[in-house]
C-alpha cells in the first residue's frame, strides 16, 4: 500500500510538469503597507572614496528599509512557494522573450541600483559600474555565488544555474555599506513591491498555488495580514486560486511595524 | 582501628570500581555533530524572537543523515541508481572506510582511521572546521559543510578536481596551519580526498535538510520501524518481510534524496575537470632576463592601481591594508542573519554558544611577502586573479585580458623583491616595506 503511494507520488511528479496550461492564465496583485511607525532609518556610513560616492551630497538613507509616507513598503518579495513534491508550474509563452532580456544591476554613486532584483535561472544578469571608482559585485545566496571585479565603466553578464528558496545578498566588499538583494528562481512567478507598495505577478497558470512574502528586514512576513487569507506561521505562505482571465486582487496587505527588525 | 581499616578498604573498593568504570573503558564512539549554527539561523529567520523548532525536527534530520551517510565509524553513501550511479565516479566506499573509523594498522600495514589521525583535530570529526585546535588558528580550518573551496583550478561554485584537493593535502597551505602530508602514500591521500568530499556532501545535505525542515511540518518522512527485526510482541519477523521492509525503506530514503535534497550537490562533483579554466602561456617577457620584463612589471603596476582594482583591498602599499573590515563566507553565513551585528557581540552570543567560531575579519593578502596560499607558481597566481577565490571578497576578473592578467601576475610576483637594497628612509612613500 505504502509502496504504491510512493510510486504514485513519483509518477505524479513526472506528469505534473506541463509546459502549457490547459486551464488558462490569471494574475495576482496587491499592495503591502506597514502599520504603525517603522523603525528609524539610519544613514549609510560612507567611509571610503567619499569624493566619488557622495559627490558633495550628504550620506543617503540605508536602502534596506524604504517606507513611503503612507507606510508603503518597497522591495518586499512576493514569490511562489513550492515544496519538494509540489507540481512545477507551466510557463506562459510571454515569459520566453522576457527571459532573454538581461536584468541590470548598476553600481551608481556607490549604491546598487536597483536595490532588489529577481531573475530566472538561465536569464542573464548584467552588472554595470557607472562610477569612477572600482567595485566588486559579490553575490552570495544559498545555492549560488558570483564575485565579479568591476572596473570603472565595466559591464559583465553572468547567468545562474541553480534556483534559491529565499533571496540572497549582493555586496561590494570594497565599500561595505553597499548591498542589494537577489532572488533566483526556475519559474518567473515572483514580484518585488514598488515604491508605492504594489506588486503584480502576471500570467500565472490557472489553479491553486501558494505564494509567500519576504522582506530583508522581516524575513518571511509571518505577521503579515492578508485580508480573507490565512498566512502560514513559518513560511508566510497563502494559498490562492488563480482563475483564467482574471486578476486576483489581494487588496491592502498590512505588516505590523513591530515585526520589522531594527538592524 | 578496625573502623579505619574498614573505611580504607571501602575506599579501595570504590576506587577500584571507579577505575573499571571510567579509566580503562574506551572513549565513546564519536558522532557527527549536528549543525546547530545553521539550525539557529533557520530559527531566527523563520520563527519569532526566542522561538525554537521542536527537538523532533533535529532528530528527524539526524536520522535521515545517519540513514544516508552512516556514522564516523561506519560511513555510508547513497547510490540510488545502484552500480550505474554516477556518484561512483565521485568517491568509493573502500576509500571512505580507509579514511573513517578509529586509527588502526593491520599486519599487512594497511592503515585505517586516517581522517581521525591526521585531520580531525583541526577540521573536526564532522568536517565543521571546529576541531579542538580551531579557535586558536587564523585562518580557521576549513568548514567543508558549505561546499566552498578556495584554491582550485575551477571557477566559483564549481567543485575542485581530485588533483586540486590532492595538491592541497600534499603541499599544505603556506601561511596557514595546514601542513603538507606529502609523506603519505598516494592511496592514503586518495582516501582522504574522498573522505573530504563525503563530509562536504553530507554537510551540504544537512544544511539543505535544515532549510527544508519547515516543510516537514513535524511529520517524519522516514519510517524507521521498517528496519526492526522483531514485531511489537517481540516475535522475530520472517526474512522475506524484512527484505521487503528494507526495500521500502530504501525507496523512502531515495525519495528524500530526489525530492528534498536534489541531485545537484552530488552531480557537481562528477567530472569537475570539464570546468577547469585553461591558461594560455605566459608572454616571453615574463622571464626575468627578458629585455621587456621591466615593462611588463610596469604594465602590471598600472593595472594594479587602476583598472584591475587591486589597490582597493590590497592597499596603496600592497600590504593588504586597503579593506580589512570584511568576513569570509563561512562567517558571513551566520553573521549576516538579520539582527546580528559584528560590533555588538551581545547580538550573536547564541551563535557562539551553538558552536560558531568567534568572527575574525578576513585580511587581504600582504603581497610584499612571497607567501602565496594557493601556490606560488605563476599559473596559481594567474588563477587567483582570473577566477577569484571562492568564499572570500577576492573577485573574478572576466574583463581583464589574458595579457593583462599575466602582467599583473608579473607585478605581484615582483612585489616582495621591489626596492630591495634601498635604504628604509629612502623608500618611496607609497611602497613601504614590511618590518
Amino acid at each position: 500500500m505504502r509502496k504504491s503511494f510512493l510510486f504514485a507520488v513519483i509518477i505524479l511528479g513526472f506528469i505534473s510538469m506541463p509546459l502549457v496550461s490547459d486551464d488558462g492564465w490569471g494574475s495576482l496583485k496587491g499592495s503591502i503597507v506597514v502599520d504603525g511607525a517603522a523603525p528609524e532609518i539610519s544613514k549609510e556610513k560612507i567611509d571610503k572614496d567619499q569624493a566619488s560616492c557622495l559627490s558633495g551630497k550628504p550620506a543617503p538613507d540605508d536602502d534596506n528599509l524604504l517606507v513611503g509616507p503612507g507606510g508603503e513598503l518597497k522591495d518586499a518579495f512576493v514569490m511562489m512557494y513550492r515544496k519538494g513534491t509540489d507540481p512545477t508550474p507551466a510557463i506562459h509563452p510571454s515569459y520566453a522573450d522576457a527571459k532573454k532580456q538581461p536584468v541590470v544591476l548598476d553600481n551608481k554613486n556607490c549604491r546598487f541600483v536597483p536595490h532588489a532584483i529577481f531573475l530566472q535561472t538561465g536569464q542573464p544578469l548584467e552588472m554595470r559600474n557607472s562610477d569612477d571608482v572600482g567595485h566588486n559585485c559579490h553575490i552570495i545566496t544559498f545555492n549560488n555565488e558570483e564575485n565579479i571585479n568591476l572596473a570603472t565603466k565595466d559591464s559583465v553578464q553572468v547567468t545562474f544555474t541553480d534556483a534559491d528558496k529565499t533571496p540572497g545578498n549582493v555586496v561590494c566588499d570594497i565599500h561595505n555599506w553597499m548591498d542589494a538583494i537577489i532572488l533566483v528562481r526556475d519559474e518567473p512567478y515572483a514580484a518585488i513591491s514598488k515604491a508605492d507598495g504594489t506588486f503584480e505577478i502576471k500570467n500565472i497558470p490557472a489553479g491553486t498555488w501558494k505564494f509567500q512574502f519576504w522582506h530583508k528586514k522581516t524575513g518571511f512576513m509571518k505577521k503579515l495580514d492578508v485580508p480573507n487569507y490565512k498566512v502560514g506561521k513559518i513560511k508566510a505562505d497563502i494559498e490562492v486560486t488563480i482563475k483564467d482571465g482574471e486578476t486576483l486582487d489581494l487588496g491592502k496587505l498590512t505588516l505590523p511595524a513591530s515585526s520589522i527588525k531594527k538592524k | 582501628m578496625r573502623n579505619v581499616l574498614l573505611q580504607s578498604s571501602c575506599l579501595l573498593v570504590v576506587i577500584l570500581i571507579l577505575t573499571t568504570l571510567t579509566g580503562c573503558n574506551p572513549s565513546p564512539e564519536p558522532q557527527f555533530r549536528f549543525n546547530r549554527v545553521a539550525m539557529l539561523k533557520q530559527e531566527k529567520t523563520d520563527l519569532s524572537e526566542g522561538e525554537i523548532y521542536p527537538a523532533e525536527y533535529q532528530s528527524e534530520i539526524s536520522n535521515i543523515l545517519t540513514a544516508l551517510y552512516g556514522t564516523p565509524n561506519e560511513p555510508r553513501f547513497p547510490f540510488p541508481l545502484g552500480d550505474d550511479d554516477p556518484a561512483h565516479e565521485v568517491l568509493s566506499l573502500d576509500n571512505l572506510n580507509q579514511a573513517a573509523g578509529p586509527v588502526s594498522i593491520d599486519r599487512l600495514h594497511q592503515t585505517a582511521g586516517l581522517y581521525r589521525e591526521l585531520c580531525s583535530h583541526c577540521h573536526g570529526i564532522s568536517g565543521d572546521g571546529a576541531g579542538g585546535t580551531a579557535p586558536s588558528l587564523k585562518p580557521y580550518p576549513r568548514d567543508f559543510r558549505l561546499g566552498k573551496f578556495k584554491f582550485k583550478s575551477t571557477p566559483l561554485r564549481r567543485m575542485p578536481t581530485n588533483e586540486d584537493l590532492t595538491r592541497i593535502i600534499k603541499n599544505g597551505i603556506p601561511g596557514t596551519a595546514m601542513p603538507s602530508f606529502r609523506t603519505l602514500p598516494d592511496n592514503e591521500i586518495e582516501a582522504l580526498v574522498d573522505y573530504v568530499k563525503y563530509l562536504t556532501i553530507r554537510g551540504q545535505h544537512e544544511r539543505r535538510l535544515i532549510a527544508e525542515l519547515a516543510n516537514l511540518d513535524g511529520q517524519p518522512i522516514l519510517d524507521f520501524d521498517l528496519l526492526k527485526e522483531t514485531d511489537e510482541q517481540g516475535q522475530e519477523i520472517d526474512e522475506e518481510t524484512i527484505a521487503e521492509n528494507l526495500e521500502e525503506f530504501q525507496a523512502q530514503l531515495y525519495m528524500v534524496v530526489g525530492e528534498y535534497l536534489g541531485e545537484d550537490i552530488v552531480s557537481r562533483w562528477v567530472e569537475p575537470e570539464d570546468e577547469i579554466i585553461e591558461i594560455e602561456n605566459a608572454p616571453a617577457a615574463f622571464l626575468l632576463d627578458h629585455p621587456a620584463h621591466a615593462t611588463l612589471i610596469l604594465q602590471g603596476k598600472e593595472l594594479f592601481y587602476g583598472k584591475a582594482n587591486c589597490v582597493q583591498c590590497h592597499g596603496e602599499t600592497g600590504l593588504g591594508d586597503g579593506q580589512t573590515a570584511n568576513f569570509d563566507d563561512w562567517t558571513n553565513d551566520w553573521l549576516k542573519t538579520a539582527g546580528v551585528a559584528y560590533e555588538q557581540p551581545a547580538t550573536y552570543v547564541d551563535f557562539l554558544k551553538a558552536g560558531a567560531l568567534y568572527p575574525k575579519p578576513i585580511v587581504p593578502r600582504n603581497l610584499r611577502t612571497p607567501v602565496f596560499r594557493g601556490g606560488n607558481l605563476p599559473s596559481d597566481v594567474y588563477r587567483r586573479i582570473a577566477n577569484g577565490i571562492e568564499g572570500t571578497p577576492m573577485p573574478s576578473s572576466p574583463t581583464l585580458s589574458t595579457g593583462e592578467i599575466w602582467a599583473l601576475v608579473c607585478y605581484v610576483k615582483s612585489l616582495p623583491y621591489e626596492n630591495q637594497g634601498v635604504k628604509r628612509n629612502e623608500l618611496p612613500v607609497n611602497e613601504r616595506v614590511v618590518d
